[in-house]
């Protein structure tokens, strides 16, 4: 018990001096430069209370779900398919890493150039941004998986089925979701990268304009938000992650 | 029994004789990149317009826009905006990290806001700092810092936190004093986290800074793919994407090169693979 209070105390103070600094400095400054904690929060109050933010939000969830989904309906599959076949796996690695290495924003301008402004390119956007953790981190999983038990399975005759029950799933299932975590987060960048950089809508809307008419509050107000829902989906996907995690070996 | 009596002498025979490169990954590796470029190519030929990047295309526009006076110049503001923010970001980073490895209280403090700033999409700060520095080489380097601090002071830590212990008592026992230990012992002990942080904290950073020119339109790298992507320049545009990918490959080998030569005495990356 002693031991517990011991551990948060630091923590909890530390929260509680950092909003003490952020009203007090808000409240010293111009309203330009920073809001108080109590002005962000009526403000966030009055925004979700006009239905304004609430819309705004589904608005954000339709794309990030249809994206992320997208990403995990073609990713998880063809990592699987790049996981069984060595020949295919070997082949697509190295485009695999450099893919998941390059930064998709760079590819944003293109996108509008070529797709506009509606749906469906904010989708790619998203997609693009999730798919790849999926793909390469199944195919790691894959490369984790010793060979010989394969041949031992394949010598003792054992069905395609079983080989994926016991020993292919097993396998790459805790690397894929490991995938899955790294894509939420991504597919979260993606879907404010595509409501920032091709067209307003969703809580990215939310925070232009509010930058736009210098309406410091409302930016605070929708930052606080969207970190609220960055941590909430972070945990997801550690806890994600976490229950396969045990399989790994 | 018939059967595995009379197999098993064969295959291995017969997995012998096959040549290295057909076993190897090059050939897999070369006929599935050839695969890609050429499916990407005959695509966009067909159903493209003509000013899509493809591959032909794009690797003839290599050696002009290497030279273009005004890539070059924006190239070079974007680099110098990311050495700049990392040289800022390295000094902040580091200090930070090390209180935060040498005591659990500091950590425990620090760490919620790391963890909740981290957990933020590094773009969202954009409409913010366009409010604080306008629209101004400012807010990119703040965007730079931004995206970069975390990697370098969470790796830092870690670093500082995994010390030997022994060598600390060794110094406690000669009498140094706690910023000496600090700097000839635990900064020099977590050099290699350091590094490692630093190449995430540079790659980061370089995205950092293009988006950053995305969004507030400032001259730079990110300013000039915009640009010209927009003017349906994409093949110049795309080279710019080509070379944003390769500083990200760059500064990989760079920081495993340095770790191999600096710092022979680390072994993290061997037990890993």
């Amino acid at each position: 018990m002693t031991n517990s209070i011991r551990r948060h105390a630091p923590v909890w103070a530390s929260v509680l001096a950092g909003l003490a600094l952020w009203e007090i400095v808000g409240r010293s400054t111009s309203k330009a430069f920073m809001v108080p904690v109590s002005e962000t929060m009526l403000r966030l109050w009055q925004l979700i209370a006009g239905g304004y933010f609430i819309m705004r939000f589904f608005e954000s969830a339709e794309l990030f779900l249809t994206g992320f989904l997208l990403a995990l309906a073609i990713g998880a599959p063809l990592g699987l398919l790049f996981a069984r076949v060595r020949v295919l796996r070997i082949g697509i690695e190295p485009y695999l890493m450099i893919l998941y290495a390059t930064p998709m924003v760079a590819l944003i301008p293109f996108i509008l150039s070529l797709m506009g402004f509606g749906f469906g390119p904010k989708v790619l956007v998203v997609f693009l941004f999730s798919v790849f953790p999926v793909l390469y981190n199944t195919v790691e999983g894959a490369r984790s998986i010793r060979p010989e038990l394969i041949e031992v399975a394949k010598s003792y005759r054992s069905s395609e089925w079983s080989l994926w029950r016991e020993v292919m799933l097993p396998y790459t299932l805790p690397y894929m979701m490991t995938g899955v975590r790294q894509a939420i987060g991504r597919a979260l960048v993606g879907m404010i990268a595509a409501e920032f950089f091709l067209s307003a809508t969703g809580l990215g809307q939310v925070i232009m304009g509010a930058s736009q008419d210098f309406d410091t509050a409302g930016v605070f107000a929708s930052i606080f938000v969207i970190g609220l829902i960055g941590i909430a989906l972070t945990r997801l996907g550690l806890n994600i992650e976490q229950r396969f995690a045990h399989w790994r070996q | 029994m018939a059967d595995t009596t009379l197999a098993s002498p064969v295959s291995p025979v017969a997995a012998n004789a096959r040549p290295a490169w057909l076993t190897g990954t090059f050939l897999p590796r070369f006929l599935t990149g050839a695969v890609i470029l050429l499916a990407w190519e005959f695509v966009v030929r067909a159903v493209a317009p003509a000013y899509v990047a493809k591959p032909t295309t794009i690797v003839l526009a290599i050696p002009t826009v290497l030279t273009d006076p005004a890539f070059l110049q924006a190239l070079g503001a974007t680099l110098a905006a990311v050495a700049e923010g990392l040289a800022i970001t390295l000094v902040f980073g580091t200090v930070i990290g090390l209180m935060m490895g040498r005591s659990a209280v500091i950590d425990r403090m620090i760490r919620v806001y790391i963890n909740g700033f981290n957990a933020l999409p590094m773009i969202i700060v954009l409409p913010l700092f366009s409010l604080w520095f306008g629209y101004s080489s400012g807010a990119r380097i703040a965007t730079i810092i931004f995206a970069a601090i975390f990697a370098i002071t969470m790796n830092v830590a870690d670093g500082a936190r995994s010390v030997p212990r022994e060598y600390l008592e060794v110094a406690q026992s000669f009498r140094s004093n706690r910023l000496h230990m600090l700097t000839n012992i635990v900064l020099p002990a977590s050099m290699p986290y350091l590094l490692a942080g630093f190449r995430l904290a540079a790659g980061r950073a370089l995205i950092g800074a293009v988006v950053a020119e995305f969004f507030l339109s400032i001259g730079g790298l990110g300013y000039y793919i915009l640009y010209n992507s927009r003017s349906y320049h994409h093949n110049e545009a795309f080279v710019g994407v080509l070379l944003l990918a390769a500083f990200g490959v760059g500064f990989e080998v760079l920081v495993q090169g340095m770790t191999r030569r600096f710092m022979p005495w680390y072994r993290r990356d061997e037990k890993a693979d």
